[in-house]
């Protein structure tokens, strides 16, 4: 296995892979805090007609048509939510089933084939390059510094919009800041895992890290670790029994928030000693 | 105290859709006041300091001198947030910290004093959703009192409150006012209102009555307000109504 760690494209892989546990971990926290797993899970989905129309378009390419379609659809879910007849993620629902129609009418109209379909739904971490490896870097760093800036107004809209906007920490932008950033980090992470299994890691490592601690802070840092480990356990098993590395990743971030939620339940059954 | 007004609204109207929630609503507070918002269900109390904070579109003219701090009502908090008493209050800070947004020695010095100020030293790292009602409610008074502000609006800070919290807040809510703050607090006890508020507002969608208990505390006043509504006295509810009605004459 170490000597495997001399291959370039391991290498890229595993740069890849924690370079973007850490916005993935940061970002997951404020999705499950939030409840916006469906939504995680949606906007990678919903990339899917721009990879479609970005492979047709010389000039475009998938990130960038990935990139539009993903701010699009977060701006349209961030729109139409404010209607309260339209509350639980319906809209998002609806845009969802809207992207993966469209993606499909226009991949039969572009007679693109379905590799790049299949690359854009499971990823392949394995199989990335040097500039997909660039772009997880830049979109980790963008993303570590605004969630640094922006996390005491997360914290504090997060907590109780309805103080934090008098004080001065308004819901709306925040919420439309942290939807960009989810957006950028998503399409940043499409080659590595593909857009089914984005929000594995973006919701799954921080779900079992809410499940661990009580506070934001330890949080944050819990699901980095979690995100990164997870990931270095996928592609070795990957290597190993030859498996799709975005799958045996999220198969192996399902494991470990199984054990954690599993090991928490049945510690709860056990009756404490009474003190005498 | 300084007579000058630090709060101040003029002609103060607030429509939602067709709906007029509050007419015509004028008043001025001096530094130095503790001021109770009465009024039945849906008198426009909230909406009352929501435009006050400016969150609310409204026409007419709202004066608040120097920095506002709120309590809002408890109901909308998410209770599962994983954050501790002592972070809860450090967010009071928020409006007063740099760009970075960052507490720092200070913010925490202050913050653990506001907690020992609602008797809640012992339980500063204890989880927020872990703490009573009432407990939770002195935090949430203690983030407002974070933020230092000239104006305090509580929205129904004592309800569903026990009563040794109760107690902690009222002496916290005085000694914001001796301490030459307006304090301005919306709720349904009457009773409560008349023990520790020297001003009242009665309102009923709009400004029914402005002034000490024995000048709001008249029959015919409550009446204009209530009319056939439940009172709540001293946690207790009284029917006033033109057939049944109880007068409660707590002038003083």
């Amino acid at each position: 296995m170490l000597e495997a760690l001399d291959a370039p494209y391991l290498q890229r892989a595993l740069l890849a892979g924690l370079a973007l546990s850490v916005p993935l971990g940061l970002l997951g926290c404020w999705i499950v805090l939030r409840e916006l797993a469906f939504f995680a899970h949606a906007v990678g989905v919903a990339t899917f007609p721009g990879v479609v129309i970005g492979i047709a378009l010389p000039g475009v390419g998938p990130f960038v048509g990935a990139l539009i379609a993903a701010l699009g659809f977060s701006a349209a879910v961030s729109a139409s939510e404010t209607d309260h007849r339209l509350r639980g993620g319906t809209v998002t629902g609806l845009a969802l089933a809207v992207a993966l129609a469209l993606g499909a009418v226009l991949l039969t109209a572009s007679g693109a084939g379905a590799a790049p379909v299949e690359r854009l739904l499971f990823g392949s971490l394995l199989a990335i390059s040097s500039g997909d490896v660039l772009r997880c870097l830049a979109g980790a760093a963008v993303t570590v510094v605004a969630l640094g800036l922006l996390r005491a107004r997360l914290a504090a809209t997060t907590f109780d919009a309805g103080w934090a906007g008098p004080a001065g920490a308004r819901e709306r932008p925040t919420a439309a800041i942290l939807l960009v950033l989810v957006s950028l980090v998503v399409v940043c992470a499409l080659p590595a895992v593909g857009s089914l299994l984005v929000s594995a890691l973006l919701v799954v490592p921080a779900a079992t890290a809410r499940l661990m601690v009580a506070r934001v802070g330890p949080m944050l840092v819990w699901s980095i670790v979690l995100c990164a480990a997870e990931t270095v356990a996928g592609v070795a098993l990957a290597q190993s029994l030859d498996l799709p590395p975005g799958a045996a990743t999220a198969l192996v971030a399902g494991l470990v928030f199984a054990l954690v939620a599993g090991g928490q339940a049945v510690a709860k059954r056990i009756p404490r000693p009474v003190a005498t | 105290m300084s007579t000058t007004p630090t709060l101040s609204a003029s002609e103060l109207s607030v429509s939602f859709g067709p709906r007029e929630a509050l007419t015509a609503v004028s008043f001025e507070l001096s530094a130095g006041t503790f001021a109770g918002v009465l009024g039945p269900n849906g008198a426009g109390k909230t909406t009352l300091l929501r435009a006050l904070l400016g969150t609310l579109d409204h026409r007419g003219s709202v004066r608040l001198a120097g920095r506002p701090a709120y309590v809002p009502q408890a109901g909308a908090i998410d209770t599962a947030f994983p954050v501790d008493a002592l972070g809860v209050v450090l967010m009071g800070r928020y409006p007063r910290l740099g760009w970075r947004r960052r507490p720092g020695s200070e913010d925490r010095r202050r913050a653990l004093e506001i907690l020992e100020q609602v008797g809640l030293s012992a339980q500063g790292r204890m989880s927020f959703g872990a703490l009573s009602g009432g407990q939770r409610q002195r935090v949430l008074v203690g983030r407002a009192l974070a933020q230092e502000g000239d104006v305090i609006l509580l929205d129904e800070p004592l309800t569903g409150v026990d009563g040794p919290s109760a107690a902690v807040l009222l002496d916290v809510f005085e000694a914001q006012r001796r301490a030459g703050r307006t304090v301005v607090m919306t709720t349904h006890d009457l009773a409560q209102a008349a023990r520790v508020c020297d001003r009242l507002l009665l309102l009923n969608r709009t400004l029914v009555a402005d002034g000490r208990t024995d000048q709001v505390f008249r029959p015919e006043v409550l009446r204009r307000a209530y009319s056939g509504e439940l009172l709540l006295i001293d946690g207790q509810t009284a029917l006033l109504d033109d057939a049944h009605h109880h007068d409660h004459d707590h002038g003083s």
